[in-house]
């Protein structure tokens, strides 16, 4: 007896525990509902029979609705577009501007926690400030570009069928940029300067000293700050209703706004699942990749 | 000890009494009635619930202000989970999910004996929108519908003395008074991608021969084409297809633009905001005298069939329908009924406009009613969509929503 109390307060009991409970709430928080996703995407669920569990078996006939749907490749298009456009965007300027405040200036570092503004800013509000800035006859980016003589027209980039899609991204560059260089700032000062130090006097070139250093250096940072960048992308669903509305024609409708749709103004639950649950594959596979490509720093 | 114990007994008695009394008292039934009504507004439902149950007479009303997005939602999930309201509000469009699937009482017997609600007083549109398979399961509580708002100064600026009756006409003018070197347009609309374009939209399939079940009609292909040349050419901005009619008519009131397609919801603002003369016609048809339609909007109302209380939310559904005359010089409504009168506000501008929509209403047709009526709405604006934005051609994008029509009618 006093053994089972001492390896529970310290000991292997203690361990297993603290395992199981977190195995507890993992299987609660993320398991249940998972499972509870894939088995909606498997039967055909309307509100009347939202509650209770006993649906009609669909099989795989809400996967091949989904496929043949008219927009299906076209959502797809756009949310590689919006996914890669964004974490690009996002990287490339997190960094340049990362690599600009290791500068020291004065308020450098001020500065950049100003940056921080559009980070704290809820969606919705982001949203809706871009969607005043991309306004068609009446935006603020329109009347900036025809100033500067870049545009002649209008652009419509809401209503613009080839344009719409991109507004978004734009804002969700601005959206994360923040929360890059931030991630960035932090894997830069880790760097111990004497490396620097010790290239330029071996004659390093700028650009040599960060290929040859800085990115070596931050491998672990960009892989974290690359895979966080996938998932708050995929997350990202407040600026749609905000700007364009998946519209026109779900000329910029993504996944995760098109599961939205199906759910809750087509009431089709099983619908919006399936489409999650492709959502879900995705993140998958981009996941597996990820571990796999840091998985040796974690090790050492 | 024994005394105590009976003295606590007695204590007991005598406090379980005290308990009984309110009880009885409170055999007042409480009707729960749910509404968009006060989420932005005062409005009837809020108004009348409240007014209803400071009435003594036994039942109480419990009102509850739900966001119009959310509405429709909520009373799903509290219908599932045994948990529904009274009476609930909807916008029409979405009644006949309820109805169709018996959420909504049937009310036809108790309305035949009722000396308040009587169904033939009711226009055609909304007394469809609240009916399903010949039966009654609610009332309309106010409508509105669309027609066309012109600036009378343009016009007349420009030489043209009537507002258009076609919609050759309607295309002709527009582009007689876009004047794109001043920002001004020759008219603006909404073809949104959601239900307000729809709205919008079903009403010229309607009125070229089609209906929601056969939306690739000849005028419908018409139509898309001619309000996409317009686009093309400037004369609508592109923004139509991500304006609401809200906004969309407020570039109207600013003046930039020369015609709006808009309903009477828009009256009030417009009589303080425009700097002009204006006025409202009827929609376009297609040639003179041919076949004409509008959009149906407005809320319904209905008893839950899960009611506990049915005689009793009958009551209050009595009460709400017997003060509609009060809907429109209180809160701006039009009412269902075509024997409610509508005094005049002593506004020129705005009598003048509601004559023209009270005529417009007798040719409003709901959308609908089917139990799916969200995706049906939603092959229809998406074939607009991708016919304005050229993705399609009309008769590509007319046949492709007539397609995933025929999947969700069969």
């Amino acid at each position: 007896m006093r053994r089972i109390l001492s390896s529970i307060t310290d000991g292997k009991g203690f361990d297993l525990i603290m395992v199981g409970m977190t195995m507890l709430f993992l299987f609660a928080l993320a398991g249940v509902p998972l499972v509870y996703n894939v088995v909606m995407s498997f039967q055909q669920v309307d509100m009347f029979n939202l509650n209770t569990f006993s649906r009609p078996f669909a099989g795989f006939e809400n996967y091949v609705a989904i496929v043949s749907q008219p927009e299906f490749w076209l959502v797809i298009r756009n949310t590689a577009i919006f996914v890669f456009g964004s974490i690009a965007g996002q990287f490339i300027f997190g960094f340049a501007l990362a690599i600009f405040f290791m500068l020291s200036f004065p308020f450098a570092s001020t500065i950049r926690g100003l940056f921080l503004v559009s980070w704290v800013m809820p969606g919705l509000v982001v949203g809706a400030l871009w969607g005043w800035i991309l306004a068609g006859d009446f935006g603020v980016l329109n009347a900036i570009l025809r100033g500067l003589g870049i545009i002649d027209g209008t652009m419509f980039w809401k209503s613009d069928p080839n344009l719409s899609i991109w507004a978004v991204t734009i804002a969700n560059i601005w959206l994360g940029l923040a929360f890059n260089m931030m991630l960035l700032s932090v894997g830069l000062a880790g760097i111990p300067r004497d490396l620097y130090e010790a290239a330029e006097l071996d004659g390093a070139s700028g650009w040599q000293r960060f290929t040859t250093i800085t990115l070596p250096m931050m491998r672990s940072t960009i892989g974290a700050v690359l895979a966080l960048g996938l998932i708050y992308t995929l997350q990202q669903f407040d600026l749609f209703p905000a700007i364009t509305e998946g519209g026109p024609a779900n000329s910029s409708n993504v996944a995760q706004y098109w599961a939205w749709q199906w759910s809750f103004q087509l009431f089709d639950f099983a619908k919006g699942a399936t489409v999650s649950m492709m959502m879900l594959i995705f993140v998958l596979v981009a996941s597996i990749v990820y571990v796999r490509s840091t998985r040796h720093e974690v090790r050492g | 000890m024994q005394f105590t114990k009976r003295g606590l007994l007695a204590g007991l008695a005598l406090g379980a009494l005290v308990a009984a009394v309110p009880a009885q008292a409170q055999d007042e039934v409480t009707i729960t009635v749910w509404s968009i009504d006060g989420a932005n507004q005062v409005g009837p439902s809020d108004t009348f619930s409240k007014e209803f149950d400071e009435m003594d007479n036994g039942i109480n009303v419990e009102y509850r202000i739900l966001q119009f997005d959310e509405i429709v939602n909520e009373t799903l999930r509290a219908f599932a989970t045994g948990n529904a309201p009274d009476i609930v509000s909807l916008d029409n469009p979405d009644f006949a999910l309820f109805s169709s699937r018996g959420a909504f009482l049937d009310i036809t017997d108790m309305a035949a004996e009722s000396d308040v609600i009587n169904p033939e007083v009711y226009f055609e549109g909304p007394l469809n929108s609240v009916s399903w398979d010949g039966r009654l399961y609610g009332v309309g509580k106010y409508t509105d519908t669309i027609g066309v708002f012109y600036n009378k100064d343009m016009f007349a600026e420009a030489g043209i003395e009537n507002p258009p009756q076609t919609w050759a006409e309607f295309e002709e003018y527009a582009r007689k008074l876009a004047k794109p070197d001043q920002g001004v347009y020759g008219a603006t609309l909404s073809a949104r991608g959601n239900e307000e374009g729809t709205f919008q939209f079903l009403p010229v399939i309607q009125m070229s021969g089609g209906g929601y079940e056969n939306v690739n009609t000849e005028g419908a292909r018409e139509w898309l084409s001619m309000v996409k040349g317009m686009i093309d050419d400037g004369v609508l901005s592109q923004d139509v297809l991500s304006l609401g009619q809200w906004d969309s008519t407020g570039t109207f009131n600013s003046g930039n633009a020369a015609m709006a397609i808009s309903g009477p919801w828009e009256i009030d603002r417009m009589v303080e905001d425009a700097d002009f003369d204006w006025g409202v016609t009827l929609l376009p048809t297609f040639g003179e005298g041919d076949e004409r339609s509008s959009a149906l909007g407005g809320f319904n109302l209905g008893i839950m069939s899960t009611t506990e209380h049915p005689e009793e939310a009958f009551k209050v559904l009595e009460y709400f329908v017997s003060q509609d005359d009060r809907l429109f010089p209180e809160f701006g409504y039009l009412p269902t009924r075509s024997d409610v009168e509508l005094p005049l506000s002593g506004i020129e501008k705005k009598d003048a406009a509601l004559a023209v929509f009270q005529e417009q209403l007798q040719y409003a047709q709901p959308r609908g009613p089917h139990p799916e009526w969200q995706k049906i709405s939603k092959a229809i604006y998406d074939a607009e969509q991708a016919a304005l934005t050229g993705q399609m051609t009309p008769d590509e994008a007319l046949s492709q929503a007539q397609k995933t029509i025929d999947t969700i009618l069969n």
